[in-house]
């Protein structure tokens, strides 16, 4: 078809509900508004790993729909999230990233959580063990006990990860991606595992456009390193597998990765229970990726910062008992593809920033095509299909126009 | 020996003679500073001549989020060979980036036949990309600031990078780059 007019332009594309979403879905403000109380205060998100706080008394901070959140580990090596807000004057409790509170801090004692503005402490727990001139100030109207922190379900699984939902109450996290985690559950849980890589990325994009790359194999043509290393029969015969809650599974082959020069096979140092150089994809829904390419694994967590801006942490994880030579072998594989100056992450980052310039708020609605059908496998859409089918249902909206109320697409989403 | 004493201090037992190390010196600081202009030009190949066969480059960050020493890149000079060469089959940002150096230390060894040095970097990044070039290009941001930890081999007063480590303050690295720093 030549360069079409504007009505050409928007008209319905000769493909079935549920093959596209409107654009809608990633610019507007109220959307994305109501994403968060939806979803993102209903969802599991693994804020971090457990190695980042090996020790009791160790913490890490992290938000969740804009919710600062503080994980600490206790004396019994229990690993537990508070909200990170003082219940006196809704102060932020905790400052750092990470750090400990074994040793006292300026304004409070030793193995205790201290608000700094008017020294309330916490132990380990979330329990309030001391108000500063409690009795000259509160009497008996309000005693400690009764200011605790807010507590988080929180657990620590599949793989050390440490899991937090803001809801009180949840589906289980075993329910809720057991099943995806299942291709990998024996070797991330053979044996502890460490973290070597953190960075992050704040992209003009919408959160979902991170994850829809993540979801897709498709855009392997704007990787040089995956088309060289990858595009095979094997390759092109991967199963995109769709799970419960919208998450996805993509299965493994064996990547190549000698024909990208430079590049070693990764098979000397394979995570335990698997052949070399696999490659497994677990992507699940609203916005979390595990990735294990033979000799590291990758995880990215969003966190949506607006519209049209997600913050993106990306991880990567080794095994603990590596030895120093072994970690840095790892370190490299991992970094050389996913790394901040690894060959593929810069062009994925490229490729969502690319579409937030073409879908901001105000920008005329676009329909996003879906509609890749390759049975289910490595190019086929449907992993995308899948996670817009239960973003409808959590939102209420139907993705192709989030005006509409959800009804189920015309092809079923796998 | 720092800058001060490689000016004034007598030679040390077995050392160099003031005149030799400023020279060397000399040498090392003219190395750090061509290359700053190389990468800015993206003169690979001349910026990996300035380095020895063995040289060793890395680009190396402390994390306190998760308490670890990270090394963003790592490359043997054969490494940076293959990674420059393949540049051009990667879709790379546009955007040139420029680097400010001050070298502030400059320690020959007592046998003149190697340095380390210490220097301080800002990366800017010139958009051309950009998020929407129409908007934001010709605009400059800083990308990246830190420090160099260099070594030399030096040899017939020429000095050689045989080792680069390039360490990051920041980590919140936004779309990165495909392009030794
Ligand atoms: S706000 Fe935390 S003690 Fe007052
Ligand atoms: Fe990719």
């Amino acid at each position: 078809m030549p360069a079409r007019n504007h009505t050409q332009w928007m008209a319905t594309p000769p493909l079935q509900k549920g093959e596209w979403v409107d654009s809608r879905v990633y610019t507007d403000q109220e959307i994305f508004d109501e994403e968060l109380e939806k979803i993102f205060k209903k969802a599991w998100v693994p804020v971090c790993h457990e190695s980042e706080l090996p020790k009791a008394y160790d913490f890490r901070t992290t938000s969740i729909a804009n919710e600062p959140i503080i994980v600490t580990r206790g004396p019994d090596n229990e690993v537990r999230a508070f909200l990170n807000v003082c219940p006196h004057r809704g102060m932020l409790i905790e400052r750092r990233p990470s750090g400990s509170f074994y040793e006292g801090q300026p304004s409070g004692n030793p193995k205790r959580m201290t608000c700094m503005f008017h020294a309330w402490q916490f132990d380990m727990k979330g329990n309030c063990v001391y108000i500063s001139r409690e009795k000259e100030g509160y009497q008996d109207r309000l005693p400690k006990e009764n200011v605790g922190l807010r507590r988080l379900r929180c657990e620590v699984k599949f793989g050390g990860f440490v899991w937090v939902n803001l809801d009180d109450n949840p589906i289980s996290l075993e329910d809720w991606a057991g099943e995806p985690f299942q291709c990998l559950r024996k070797t991330l849980e053979a044996e502890p595992m460490e973290v070597f890589h953190y960075h992050k990325a704040i992209v003009d994009t919408n959160y979902k456009l991170w994850h829809d790359t993540n979801c897709e194999f498709y855009h392997d043509f704007m990787h040089y390193h995956n088309r060289v290393t990858g595009f095979n029969d094997a390759y092109f015969a991967r199963k995109n597998e769709s799970f419960e809650h919208g998450h996805i599974v993509v299965g493994t082959f064996e990547v190549n990765y000698d024909q990208y020069e430079g590049f070693e096979s990764r098979a000397g140092l394979s995570f335990p229970h698997l052949p070399p150089n696999q490659w497994y994809m677990i992507d699940l829904f609203p916005g979390m990726n595990f990735n294990l390419r033979g000799s590291a694994l990758r995880c990215d967590v969003v966190t949506p910062l607006g519209p049209n801006k997600v913050m993106i942490e990306f991880r990567g994880l080794g095994l603990k008992s590596d030895t120093p030579e072994e970690r840095q072998t790892r370190i490299n594989h991992h970094n050389s593809i996913w790394g901040p100056f690894g060959r593929n992450l810069h062009e994925d980052l490229i490729g969502v920033q690319g579409q937030g310039t073409t879908m901001r708020p105000g920008q005329e609605p676009r329909r996003i095509l879906h509609g890749r059908q390759e049975n289910q496998t490595i190019h086929d859409e449907n992993g995308m299909r899948h996670y817009y089918d239960e973003w409808g249902k959590w939102m209420n909206r139907s993705p192709s126009n989030p005006e509409l109320p959800y009804s189920a697409p015309a092809i079923a989403a796998e | 020996m720092d800058i001060q004493t490689e000016m004034t201090a007598p030679p040390l037992s077995g050392g160099l003679d003031p005149a030799q190390a400023r020279e060397a010196a000399d040498a090392v600081r003219n190395a750090i500073y061509r290359a700053t202009i190389l990468l800015d030009s993206q003169k690979w190949d001349e910026w990996l001549a300035l380095c020895d066969e063995n040289f060793v480059y890395d680009i190396k960050a402390w994390s306190p989020e998760i308490n670890y020493d990270m090394t963003y890149l790592h490359g043997s000079r054969k490494d940076l060979e293959a990674l420059i060469r393949l540049l051009p089959k990667h879709n790379t940002d546009h955007s040139p980036l420029t680097r400010h150096t001050t070298v502030y230390t400059v320690d020959v060894a007592d046998d003149g036949a190697t340095a380390k040095t210490v220097s301080a970097f800002i990366v800017f990044q010139h958009l051309l990309d950009g998020t929407n070039s129409h908007i934001d290009s010709g605009e400059s941001r800083l990308f990246l600031v830190g420090k160099y930890y260099d070594t030399f081999r030096i040899e017939n007063g020429r000095a050689l990078f045989t080792s680069r480590e390039t360490r990051l303050e920041n980590r919140r690295l936004d779309k990165g780059s495909h392009w030794p720093i």
